[in-house]
């Protein structure tokens, strides 16, 4: 994390990073999602994240808490599917925990994370091992927690990143127990969940941003 | 604490958000405040939770909203709502419902449109596969809320207020409400004969009840859906099984025969040979059966095809007799699905009988069960049964025809029968009979249908009902329209008459017939048809109705859960002006009253609904309805002559008032008055008549329904055979009324007749010689009317008038 620590102008870099990657991985992800979804976690994410970087570029949010909460309500009410609730619910709980804070440090944007991390398991029931996006978050925010202490913020964010790529390629084996893909029982094991793909998506961004 | 709890429905799709509540609103129209939130916009899938938080908002007034989703995200994105919702107070008033949409969404709304609080909505939308799962045998999940009554279930009670009790028809209604229950299983027992118990769905079992008038009917409901099952039954049972009930016109079964002889269905005396209508009935045939599976397939696939034959019997009966005639037809549907009867069919069939075998053992045993009922009325009932057995065992064995519609053709002929069934399509009478003058009995319905008896298709055999007057003594026909354009000029002060500007064509006499061409005969009389649908109007002018003497609006109105649109009515009026071709049409305004409860407008019972709140009575209690009727009748008048006629006017009051309602109509269309816009009253209250001279200022025409005037007048109901014979509209008494009307209408208004006595050649002479200048009759009937009107000598029938007014009986006119 930069020395300055982290302020809306660099969050406001991380989630366009991420709207990019989406839009970037759209193909694959609505690929992943039509083998054990309905085929639409691409273009929904597309959709929101579209709708996230407007409201970036109309320059209303100042502050993180008001960037976080913004991009949050963006996503509830414009991806459609169940990640809309689920990343925005993230989003939202991580403007909840950032408070009025104008600059994070690498220990408070680590706390928002989780907060938002637990929002998702709060929303979505969701455990590890259930072939989710918690499957990719879950091993991020543990692996920033635990680098944080050492490693400088971009090594923690480096970090985070890799556990989220290691934990979203763990989903592939496993048998799905949330969401449509649950329908699908033994049929979904040997694919690798979108959510867990498009969350890495998330932490990698975090990772080339705020490093 | 009238608030009631809100909805909100969350869906993917916005379609079938909106489609369920649709669904929901017809269990629970109202007030009920119910939300959706589906779908990103009209075409995308998704949810919003800020959309449904949005939507918690409004459907809240207080009582707190239960929540209804579909898959998936919806509930994700309901519960993230509850997160957005800034008032804790109100995010503790919101329930999530783990109902399944569409069923739950129906079971809260009835739940919640009842007042319930929102827990007890939540638990039985929660529990509302219950029926479903029954159904289909599988384990039913009770809801919480329905644990304790689960076991026993929920009894409650009724007494028959149906005259003739529960027989055919209301046991009818009463089994299609139950079998449409979710999660309620019926069954009911005649508490007052201490009967068994049997299921409600069954209609051979309800009517095997032989619950008669004042009977106790006791309702045993389980289920998760109970209480609200027994509300339902509850509901039906206080409207009568939506059948009319009391009234001066209830038919009386068991009435002693009228000492006058039979009464003449139509006027004139035909003579044709004998055509005897009894069908010869099937035999079953002394046939081994095949095997049982065989025999099976052969029963299951003749039903559907008589189900498919009634049905198109009872569009055509609808069509040309009205809903109410054609729900005769629903039991014989409902028979032909009854549970009871299929399973002691199917058993006997099983156990190695022949379908044809089977079947009429299991019919007649229903047969005579109704039989066995003490009422004679409910017993003649078996003739229903024994008719639709009949109709299932030609489709089996084959057999004649009901009627031989071979020939005929236009040979008039005497159709003799004991019983004329519904069953029987009344196309096949149709065909074979001709309608013009025949008097034969079963045909006079087809030449007014309103007024006539049972019709073809109806239920001939009943007593007393052969004029099937009965029910509603029908409250009659008729209108107006004054001749050519004497118009505008008169008219004192009061209110501006619309009227008016009608054709300045002319003053006077032109001959008085509007209508292009025909001649009305040399004194210058009209003679329109009665019409109650668009296909009537067609009649009408095949026949070659000068105008549409009166258009019975009824149709619109009847056997629906919600009154028609202006646009829906306008289209209808527009349809029947079309078939006029450019002759006047005389619409009525709505005429019912509590015989004839619609489900939309709730009417008190009343002892008498004939002396009761009907007509422009009616209307003014529910200016909304008249309203809107008035708005779609002002359109229709600017572009085709169209006459507003006003029913069961007894005050100059009601006609001011209903005068003022077509003047905002006329202002909200803001087109200016139509140009050939007149306006009349129907005249069928004595004291009416009486002081037409009150009336005459306000109004165009005057219509006099002599059918009900009639009855009125000598307080004796043509359908009850007893004093049938008393309400002759040529008794003097009621001439002496139709007499003060032309001398208060004199020059300044249009007299016209659109009771059956218009139909009657003998009446007619007599009606103008009194000074009517219109006749409107069924449409069959307009060629001999207009005959008979051609023929008379207008001097010859003022001096028989004149005579007949100091008559002392009917029997003294017809001898003059």
């Amino acid at each position: 994390m930069a020395g300055a620590g982290i302020d809306a102008a660099a969050l406001d870099r991380w989630i366009r990073a991420f709207a990019a990657a989406i839009t970037e991985h759209e193909a694959e992800l609505t690929r992943l999602d039509s083998a054990i979804g309905d085929a639409d976690h691409g273009a929904n994410m597309t959709r929101g994240l579209k709708a996230v970087v407007a409201k970036l570029d109309d320059g209303a949010a100042t502050g993180p808490g008001a960037l976080l909460k913004q991009t949050g309500m963006t996503l509830v009410s414009t991806v459609g599917g169940a990640s809309g609730p689920l990343y925005g619910t993230f989003f939202l709980r991580m403007a909840t925990a950032v408070g009025d804070t104008d600059t994070l440090d690498g220990a408070a944007f680590a706390a928002a994370l989780r907060a938002g991390v637990e929002g998702v398991v709060a929303r979505g029931k969701a455990e590890a091992g259930d072939k989710t996006m918690y499957d990719a978050l879950a091993p991020a925010v543990d692996a920033l927690d635990a680098a944080l202490g050492g490693e400088d913020a971009a090594g923690a964010l480096s970090a985070a990143a890799a556990a989220a790529a290691a934990g979203r390629d763990a989903t592939t084996p496993m048998q799905a127990r949330k969401g449509r893909a649950s329908y699908l029982g033994e049929r979904s094991v040997g694919h690798q969940d979108p959510g867990a793909t498009s969350a890495a998506l998330l932490v990698q961004a975090a990772a080339d941003t705020l490093g | 604490m009238s608030t009631l709890v809100g909805l909100v429905v969350v869906s993917h799709s916005r379609l079938l958000g909106e489609a369920a509540v649709a669904l929901a609103r017809e269990m629970a129209p109202g007030e009920l405040a119910i939300e959706v939130a589906a779908g990103l916009d009209e075409t995308t899938f998704g949810t919003d939770a800020v959309a449904i938080a949005e939507a918690i908002g409004a459907a809240d007034s207080g009582a707190g909203v239960v929540v209804l989703m579909d898959l998936g995200s919806a509930v994700l994105s309901a519960e993230l709502a509850l997160d957005l919702l800034d008032d804790p107070d109100a995010r503790d008033r919101v329930q999530l419902c783990p109902a399944p949409l569409v069923e739950g969404l129906v079971v809260a709304a009835v739940t919640a449109a009842g007042g319930a609080a929102r827990e007890e909505v939540a638990a039985e939308a929660a529990a509302a596969l219950g029926g479903k799962q029954a159904q289909l045998g599988a384990p039913v999940d009770v809801g919480a809320a329905d644990a304790g009554e689960a076991g026993g279930g929920v009894t409650a009670e009724f007494t028959v207020a149906n005259p003739h009790g529960l027989h055919a028809r209301p046991a009818a209604r009463l089994a299609s409400l139950v079998r449409g229950l979710d999660g309620a299983q019926v069954r009911v027992r005649n508490a007052t004969t201490g009967s068994d118990w049997i299921p409600a769905a069954s209609l051979a079992g309800l009517t095997a009840l032989g619950a008669l008038a004042g009977h106790r009917v006791e309702v045993g409901v389980t289920g998760p859906a109970a209480q609200a099952a027994v509300e339902a039954v509850l509901g039906l049972a206080s409207r009568h099984f939506d059948e009319p009930v009391a009234g001066p016109s209830a038919p009386r079964p068991a009435a002693p025969a009228s000492t006058q002889g039979p009464l003449a269905a139509a006027p004139g005396i035909g003579i044709g040979p004998k055509r005897g209508a009894e069908p010869a009935a099937p035999v079953v045939p002394d046939e081994p059966a095949t095997d049982p599976a065989a025999e099976r397939e052969r029963l299951d696939a003749a039903l559907p095809a008589v189900a498919a034959e009634i049905r198109v019997a009872r569009d055509t009966t609808a069509r040309e007799l009205g809903e109410e005639e054609a729900a005769i037809f629903d039991a014989h549907l409902l028979l032909l699905d009854d549970p009871a009867l299929l399973s002691d069919a199917r058993s006997a069939v099983a156990g190695g009988a022949s379908a044809p075998r089977a079947w009429s053992d299991a019919a007649e045993r229903v047969a005579a069960a109704w039989e066995a009922v003490p009422d004679p009325y409910l017993a003649a009932r078996a003739a229903d049964v024994r008719a639709v057995a009949s109709q299932v065992l030609r489709a089996l064995v084959g057999g004649p025809d009901l009627v031989p519609v071979d020939d005929g053709g236009e040979e008039q002929q005497v159709l003799v029968a004991t019983d004329l069934t519904p069953a029987r399509p009344p196309r096949s009478i149709r065909s074979g009979w001709r309608v013009s003058s025949s008097p034969a009995a079963a045909d006079r319905a087809q030449r007014d249908p309103a007024a006539g008896p049972g019709g073809p298709g109806r239920r001939g055999g009943r007593p007393g009902r052969a004029r099937r007057a009965g029910r509603h003594p029908d409250r009659l026909r008729r209108r107006h329209r004054r001749a050519g354009g004497r118009s505008g000029s008169r008219r004192a002060g009061g209110l501006p008459r619309p009227r008016g500007r009608t054709g300045g064509a002319g003053g006077a006499g032109a001959g008085a017939c509007r209508g292009p061409g025909r001649h009305p005969g040399r004194v210058g009389v009209l003679v329109g048809a009665n019409v109650g649908s668009p296909a009537d109007a067609v009649a009408a002018t095949a026949a070659g109705a000068d105008l549409v003497g009166l258009l019975r609006t009824e149709f619109l109105f009847l056997g629906r859960t919600a009154a028609p649109d202006v646009d829906e009515q306008e289209a209808a009026y527009r349809e029947v002006a079309a078939a006029l071709g450019g002759r006047r049409v005389t619409l009525r305004t709505l005429d019912v009253g509590g015989d004839k409860p619609l489900p939309y407008l709730p009417l008190p019972a009343e002892a008498n609904p004939f002396l009761g709140l009907r007509g422009i009575r009616l209307a003014e209690a529910h200016p909304g309805l008249l309203a809107d009727q008035l708005l779609a009748a002002v359109r229709v008048a600017h572009e085709t002559p169209l006459s507003v006629m006003f029913p069961m006017v007894a005050a100059l009051d009601e006609l001011i008032a209903a005068r003022r309602a077509l003047d905002t109509a006329i202002a909200a269309e803001g087109r200016g008055v139509p140009p050939g816009l007149q306006v009349g009253i129907m005249v069928e209250v004595p004291a009416t008549a009486l002081k037409a001279a009150a009336f005459v200022p306000h109004v165009d025409f005057f219509s006099i329904g002599t059918n009900d005037l009639t009855q009125y007048a000598l307080a004796a109901e043509r359908g009850n055979p007893s004093v049938a014979a008393l309400a002759d509209p040529l008794d003097p008494g009621v001439l002496r009324l139709v007499d003060a009307v032309c001398r208060a209408a004199g020059e300044r208004a249009l007299v016209a007749v659109c009771g059956e006595a218009a139909a009657d050649p003998l009446a007619a002479e007599l009606l103008v010689g009194l000074g009517v200048r219109e006749l409107s009759t069924a449409p069959p009937a307009v060629p001999g009317t207009k005959q008979a009107v051609r023929e008379l000598d207008a001097g010859r029938a003022a001096d028989r008038a004149a005579a007949a007014l100091t008559a002392d009986g009917p029997g003294a006119v017809r001898r003059i």
